[in-house]
């Protein structure tokens, strides 16, 4: 098999890294911090309530990456035991805020965030 | 900081895969659209967590995520769905400050990765250096890999990741779990309360005296849906 190198261009400076074989965590962590990134700019951008939601979702699995590259990283299952609750509770979000979002449609026929100002139904 | 490999290969394409569906996410105008580039992105981040050793939690991914909350979503999508999302006509970034806010979110997007991890994870390096905590982690993985059991067609071996959780899972984080069920449950009754129609609500006798004399209108067939 042939070694393919990739060094991580942000390391400016200092001796190079010493080379653990299958454990890279920069790269994941760049990796989730841009899918939080971009589920953010999602989350600000849009106005269909559903396409925030499921912009939300991108940055709760960005975090689950963090997680999960961080627990291969110091070899421990904590880091998976937390993505479970992150999934569980991004489930139940999910469920609760998408009945939200079909009570809201029902009373107002829209689905633009600037539409729903007023908390009364 | 080197990936080596096949590693290396598979790591590229699932992050770019990743990436440029977590994009078009966002840049799709059609709902529908952007919950299948959100899906293909899942199955990507699911395939990192393969490559990363974490198994179970890249099956629960599938199951959880694009199995159940991706099909709620595009339930909820064909349910509600009207006017110009529909057609994908959808206005975006056409709003100033939504797309100054953005700017300045990726901004600091920059600067986190030039900076924050760049210096962070050194500082993890070098802290794991001092302690050999590196080449322990080293050992620790290579004695495991040596340990794994042989599958039975004795080309591949089995990993422990599955057992390994479930083991803490039950052991060391059982109230988490508990909670996580009762979480799971108030949104279950939550959500079913929520999406009610006034006609239900009326039919099971929530609604207020006042709120039942407003909505009477509306409400003609409850007498029948109470007899029957």
């Amino acid at each position: 098999m042939t070694e393919l190198a990739i060094n991580f261009p942000f390391a400016l400076q200092g001796a190079p890294a010493p080379q653990v074989q299958g454990i890279d965590l920069s790269w994941y962590l760049a990796l989730s911090a841009v899918l939080f990134t971009i589920g953010v700019v999602g989350v600000i951008i849009k106005r269909n309530v559903i396409s925030m939601f499921m912009c939300i979702e991108l940055m709760l699995n960005a975090v689950n990456l963090t997680f999960v590259a961080f627990a291969s990283y110091f070899r421990d299952v904590t880091g998976q035991l937390f993505v479970f609750i992150v999934m569980t509770v991004a489930a139940a979000e999910a469920a609760v805020g998408l009945g939200i979002i079909i009570a809201i449609f029902r009373n107002r026929e829209s689905l633009d965030v600037d539409d729903a100002n007023i908390l009364k139904l | 900081m080197t990936l080596t490999g096949w590693e290396a290969v598979f790591f590229w394409v699932f992050a770019v895969t990743a990436l440029m569906a977590a994009l078009l996410t966002v840049l799709a105008r059609n709902a529908v659209h952007s919950a299948m580039f959100l899906i293909s992105t899942l199955v990507s981040v699911a395939a990192l967590f393969i490559l990363l050793g974490a198994e179970f939690v890249a099956g629960a991914q599938i199951l959880v995520y694009v199995g159940g909350v991706m099909v709620l979503f595009l339930f909820v999508i064909m349910l509600v769905n009207v006017g110009a999302e529909e057609r994908g006509k959808e206005a975006i970034f056409n709003r100033t400050p939504q797309v100054v806010a953005s700017l300045l979110f990726s901004g600091l997007l920059v600067i986190g990765l030039v900076i924050g991890i760049n210096q962070g994870w050194r500082a993890i390096q070098e802290r794991d250096e001092r302690d050999n905590r590196l080449v322990e982690v080293q050992v620790r993985r290579a004695q495991e890999e040596q340990a794994l059991p042989v599958a039975a067609t004795n080309t591949m071996k089995i990993t422990r990741d599955t057992e390994r959780i479930g083991n803490s899972l039950y052991r060391y984080a059982s109230l988490p779990f508990e909670i996580a069920s009762i979480l799971l449950l108030v949104a279950i009754i939550g959500s079913v309360m929520l999406a009610r129609t006034i006609k239900q609500e009326a039919v099971t006798d929530d609604l207020d005296p006042e709120v039942l004399k407003e909505a009477a209108p509306l409400i003609t067939e409850r007498a029948d849906l109470t007899e029957g």
